[in-house]
């Protein structure tokens, strides 16, 4: 899997509170199945996946297509090894954001992961998608809609509603974020390429290039 | 530690929790050494897009030619803009309309897909942010096991290492190195080797100058694997046979000692300092072997050596870019540098670079270069060769640790023997004073040399060289066998890290050869031309001007030379310039300057005259001038020179190699032509070699 025959490494990042669904989500994301089973992930953990991009061109024409390797970083929810996830945080180019959609608390404490992920990730402002797990299980809905979408437009990012166990919008939810990434790789990389060049010319020591001036002084 | 503790205290995980956690951080190494590898290719096809920049040079000149492709674009040509990136004038066929909507130049695009697809738009991110956070001593350590990681070093890693580290025994092994401050960015220029950096370079420096550095420091790296694809073939059939890696392990560096064992099986290392680099060479052979080369290919890495450059750039992009799909299109059309260093811009000085030693130069000092090589053509280049750089600012000396070369090539194949030695130039100074050797290794193709090869040399000036480190075989009854080469352009060099480079060795005459034209400084000169009949009366002038006039005067004035390249001890030379009017090279159109002692920028303030030069002849004759130094006792050596006429290749309607001259060469030939009668003075940059250029 690893042998490096892809055109980019994305490597995202899973977090929220302990039993919320990421280690399910996203082993139904990779290998698309569900284990029902709750097993706490001790630490740290991740998942690859290989996926096809289709970069649109800038009018919506269909543009290239790229090899992606995903690296999906899955972290426990415990406090006790806050420490130790948060400290995975700043390797990851874009979040999953999760919550409980049957439980009011782990809505809750997604202000909480927001904050550390303002803090710890690689910048202030990365990507990240909010994600209400568990829809399958509208009898225990604890988060309506409404409020989680309208939490995700305060902070500016996508909010999808998914289910580990039907695998509903799953993969679209995945998709969505590697989208805002590699749009966002886009960005850095022509507003750099600009200022490099600038910085590039300046330290550039053409002073041979004068000749032109030089010649005409006589 | 204490620092690496701050940063995650994992005391509070229990024993199973640390090993499942170490289990998950193992897999994440895997992932990552996957990735450097293919980082590493990426920014080796970006070296080898640098490697035919030198043709940027172009653009300086007025010719109206495309900087990629070097069409030319006509006078007006609508077809051209220039590129919003890079501001060069670009064609048609060379843009690609990047995501954004705007169309850049092929080169740039190029540039901007690396940064994507190595990740590097990410870690330039994450430095800048993460910098202070991350200087422990803890990442550093770790850095300095897995060179290439610096920028992206991941916290898994740094926990890998913090793993490891719970071994009583690692620990005391690293304790031993101590703490090292963290010092300037190479971005401040001033290099300061006193703390021994190994070569990866910190956060700190990363957020200062990340991805330029980056690219830098990779070059080296790089541009050892360039040939690999070439070289590989042969080594995919001696490796089995060479009994090489059985000496490996003695090497003196202890933290080595565990890699070199790794790769016993004599496989040929790249990143040689790293844990994980043995298993990542192997990899990369097992893929190389997927696509070995024709048996043509074989003789096109031999035919390198020509002047003419083979097409052999072009197979082995294409063999690269096989591996990497996203980038074939681009890469195959790559003309030029991606990289903005200004290394580039020197090297533009002399588009006619050197092309080989036994190039076709028709000045037999050149040849000295290679004088004892004799014959470097039938072996086809294998291995690589293990040095350290360092420079003193005390003595103001560069040292070069040669300490050893693994899996070469046989210099006598019959006997299948080597007794390689190692020989150093600082280019462009390729004078015997500027010449350093090992000595000789007997019948051994993984000599251990550990010789420190010594130059005075001030810091400034050590900026503008290229260290060329060539391997020859020494025959005892016969020539010498040149057995491969590097070549490290200085001015990007870090010398602050003191790490061992492993780089793979080179035919000669690759499209490298292009980074050797470096800048040899300058010649200011003066030409008019006084035509035979200026004023109406063609009598009145003849009267007026004395005889051998009636048919013009050219009158060249030399003035100075500035920033020559030192070739005699005390970084100095004793030069003059040589004159001849081609196509008379003979003593009918010889001149000579007097000799200007020990200085680099020389004030000759002497004239050429050459007297029945009609107007017509112009566009037939050809200026050359040469500068050289006077060696009494010996032949002169070559400092540069420069070709003055209209640069067409025509004289009197033959085809000829010397009228060859571009840029300001000719705009400065243009200019007497078109304003007799008055000075036209020019700084015309100074060829590396006076062989014919490509065409």
């Amino acid at each position: 899997m690893t042998d490096g025959d892809y055109d980019y490494l994305i490597k995202l990042l899973a977090l929220g509170d302990s039993g919320v669904g990421k280690t399910t989500f996203l082993y139904r994301y990779t290998d698309r199945i569900f284990n029902p089973k709750f097993i706490t992930t001790v630490g740290i953990d991740f998942r690859e996946k290989r996926v096809v991009y289709n970069n649109t061109g800038p009018n919506g024409s269909p543009g290239k297509t790229f090899k992606v390797h995903l690296q999906l970083w899955d972290t426990a929810g415990q406090e006790r090894f806050r420490s130790l996830t948060t400290a995975f945080f700043r390797d990851a180019m874009g979040f999953l954001l999760m919550f409980d959609l049957t439980s009011q608390q782990s809505f809750l404490n997604v202000r909480n992961w927001m904050s550390q992920l303002q803090a710890n990730a690689y910048c202030e402002n990365p990507d990240i998608v909010l994600i209400g797990n568990k829809a399958d299980l509208s009898d225990q809905r604890e988060v309506n809609e409404r409020q989680a979408k309208d939490l995700a437009d305060k902070y500016g990012i996508p909010y999808f509603e998914t289910s580990a166990a039907t695998g509903q919008n799953v993969e679209k939810t995945v998709d969505m974020l590697l989208d805002l990434i590699m749009k966002r790789m886009e960005q850095c990389v022509d507003k750099t390429q600009v200022s490099e060049t600038v910085n590039g010319a300046a330290s550039g020591k053409l002073d041979p290039v004068k000749p032109e001036e030089k010649k005409c002084a006589c | 530690m204490s620092q690496g503790s701050e940063l995650v205290n994992l005391s509070f995980l229990s024993e199973t929790e640390r090993e499942l956690i170490l289990q998950v951080l193992q897999r994440d190494e895997e992932l990552r050494k996957a990735e450097e590898k293919r980082i590493r290719r990426l920014k080796n096809e970006l070296l080898d897009i640098r490697r035919k920049g030198a043709k940027r040079g172009s653009q300086r000149y007025g010719e109206r030619t495309c900087a990629r492709c070097q069409q030319s674009l006509g006078r007006l040509g609508p077809r051209a803009n220039t590129c919003r990136n890079c501001n060069h004038l670009v064609c048609k066929d060379c843009r690609l309309v990047s995501t954004s909507g705007n169309w850049k130049c092929n080169v740039c695009i190029k540039e901007a897909d690396l940064k994507k697809t190595t990740g590097d738009w990410f870690y330039d991110q994450r430095v800048n942010r993460f910098a202070n956070r991350l200087g422990s001593d803890l990442v550093r350590m770790s850095l300095r096991r897995r060179p290439l990681g610096y920028k992206r070093e991941t916290i898994g890693q740094a926990l890998l290492q913090q793993g490891q580290l719970n071994d009583p025994k690692t620990t005391s092994r690293f304790g031993q190195r101590g703490s090292r401050e963290q010092s300037k960015g190479v971005s401040g220029g001033t290099i300061e080797p006193k703390d021994q950096r190994s070569d990866t370079e910190s956060m700190e420096q990363m957020s200062l100058n990340s991805y330029k550095s980056d690219s830098k420091r990779s070059t080296p790296v790089n541009s050892r694997r360039n040939s690999l694809e070439k070289a590989n073939t042969t080594q995919g059939g001696r490796r089995n046979l060479g009994p090489s890696g059985a000496n490996v392990g003695t090497l003196t560096v202890p933290f080595h000692s565990k890699d070199h064992f790794s790769d016993s099986e004599g496989e040929l290392r790249f990143g040689s300092r790293s844990a994980g680099s043995a298993d990542e060479n192997e990899a990369i052979f097992q893929r190389n072997a997927k696509r070995i080369l024709i048996p043509s290919d074989y003789s096109k890495s031999v035919m390198d050596l020509r002047p003419e450059e083979p097409e052999n750039e072009g197979i082995s992009i294409g063999d690269r870019s096989k591996s990497v799909p996203g980038l074939n299109a681009e890469m195959e059309e790559e003309e030029e540098d991606i990289d903005s260093l200004v290394a580039i811009h020197r090297m533009t000085t002399a588009r006619s670079s050197l092309r080989s030693g036994a190039s076709t130069s028709t000045l037999g000092s050149m040849m000295s270069i290679y004088s004892e090589a004799g014959d470097f053509g039938n072996v086809i280049v294998t291995g690589d060769i293990i040095f350290t750089l360092k420079y003193d600012h005390k003595t103001q000396s560069l040292n070069i640790h040669i300490k050893e070369c693994r899996n070469l090539a046989y210099g006598d194949d019959a006997k299948r023997r080597s007794n390689p030695y190692v020989k150093a130039y600082l280019l462009p100074d390729k004078s015997r004073q500027g010449k350093r050797k090992t000595t000789i290794k007997r019948n051994t193709i993984n000599p251990l040399y550990n010789e420190v090869l010594k130059y005075g040399i001030t810091e400034s000036s050590l900026a503008t060289r290229t260290l060329q480190l060539s391997v020859w075989h020494h025959d005892r009854f016969g020539r010498n066998i040149f057995l491969g080469e590097v070549e490290l352009p200085l001015d990007s060099w870090n010398f602050e890290s003191q790490a061992e480079e492993c780089l793979l060795l080179h035919p000669k005459g690759t499209a490298d050869i292009d980074s050797l034209s470096l800048f040899k400084g300058e010649l200011v000169v003066s030409l008019k031309y006084i035509p035979p009949s200026k004023a109406p009366g063609p009598a009145d002038r003849r009267k007026r001007k004395s005889k051998g006039e009636e048919a013009g005067e050219l009158q060249v004035w030399i003035k100075e030379a500035k920033k020559l390249t030192a070739v005699k001890q005390g970084g100095t030379s004793d030069s003059f310039v040589k004159g001849y009017l081609l196509p008379m090279r003979n003593k009918a159109t010889k001149r000579k300057t007097p000799v200007v002692k020990k200085t680099l920028n020389p004030h000759y303030n002497h004239t050429f005259m050459y007297n029945s030069v009609k107007p017509e002849d112009l566009q037939h004759v050809c200026l050359e001038l040469t500068v050289w130094d006077r060696e009494p006792l010996a032949s002169n050596d070559f400092l540069g020179g420069v070709r003055l006429g209209i640069g067409n290749g025509l004289s009197n309607g033959e085809s000829v190699d010397w009228m060859d001259s571009v840029g300001e060469e000719v705009s400065l030939w243009q200019k007497m032509r078109q304003f007799p009668g008055s000075w036209a003075e020019g700084t015309l940059p100074l060829r590396t070699t006076m062989a014919k250029p490509k065409p």
